[in-house]
């Protein structure tokens, strides 16, 4: 039963972070310079979710649950746009933009937020079923 | 008792399933990982009704043997082996994942649950009562 909270929490955890990219990409979303202040546009992040949870205490935690396997980097070409005065226009008068789109990271946020509510439906679950079991005790 | 025993244990390893399959809700290629709760009765209707053949009776322990989805181990419990779901509509990202059937499964199996510990508590007062009578 312990493992249960284990598990969802783990789902929690998972998209949550998945929560965190999502603002990452929605906040950089005219962000064309690195940290250095070179030009060079920000790609949009991927959270990449993988079944198990390597970070359990016990096998069988290991087993079930869920883990951010990986952050990449999302390949699609950047968005350009013309502005010819721009100091980082190229010959033609374009500058490239991060290859984010606001309407699909906004819906990809309402997913994650569900399946975060659903973690959290079965962590109250199962929490009311350790009381229940704990009520034989007493 | 041993059946109400056997139906707790059940209830509460499913409870990591139904959590393990909300917690890769939006996991790409996941397939849904289950336990028939109805193979599960069957399994242990068929240990209660050997022993009633076998003692006449509801007491003694029962005589329980692994099948297909459960693991009997030596000190008396189980483990439930799941199978990978292949019914439901595959999404996008190769998941055929059913959330109103997870939320539906973890209410019902939190019912069984509820169930099966208040039937264990009635029959652990009764106990009570009959110990104390002899005292």
């Amino acid at each position: 039963m312990y493992g249960s909270l284990d598990i969802s929490t783990s789902g929690m955890i998972a998209q949550r972070t998945r929560l965190d990219v999502i603002s990452a990409n929605i906040s950089n979303k005219n962000t064309i310079l690195d940290a250095q202040g070179n030009y060079s546009p920000y790609r949009r992040r991927i959270a990449y979710l993988a079944a198990g949870n390597p970070g359990a205490q016990s096998g069988k935690g290991q087993a079930l649950g869920v883990h951010v396997g990986a952050i990449g980097q999302d390949p699609s070409p950047f968005n350009l746009k013309y502005a010819p005065d721009s100091p980082y226009a190229d010959a033609s008068g374009y500058i490239k933009e991060p290859n984010i789109d606001t309407t699909t990271e906004r819906i990809d946020a309402m997913e994650a937020v569900r399946a975060y509510e659903a973690n959290v439906v079965a962590a109250e679950t199962t929490k009311q079923m350790l009381a229940l079991g704990l009520r034989l005790i007493g | 008792m041993p059946a109400l025993e056997a139906t707790i244990r059940f209830a509460g390893q499913r409870n990591r399933l139904i959590g393990h399959n909300i917690a890769n809700i939006t996991t790409p290629n996941f397939q849904q990982k289950e336990v028939s709760p109805g193979d599960f009765q069957e399994w242990l209707a068929r240990a209660v009704d050997d022993r009633r053949t076998k003692t006449g009776g509801m007491h003694g322990q029962l005589d329980l043997a692994s099948d297909r989805q459960i693991r009997v181990q030596r000190d008396g419990g189980f483990e439930l082996e799941p199978l990978t779901s292949t019914g439901g509509v595959l999404a996008h990202d190769r998941n055929n994942r059913d959330l109103e059937q997870l939320m539906q499964d973890l209410s019902e199996n939190m019912a069984a649950y509820q169930v099966a510990t208040d039937l264990m508590r009635s029959s652990m007062g009764t106990l009570g009562i009959a110990i104390s009578q002899r005292v």
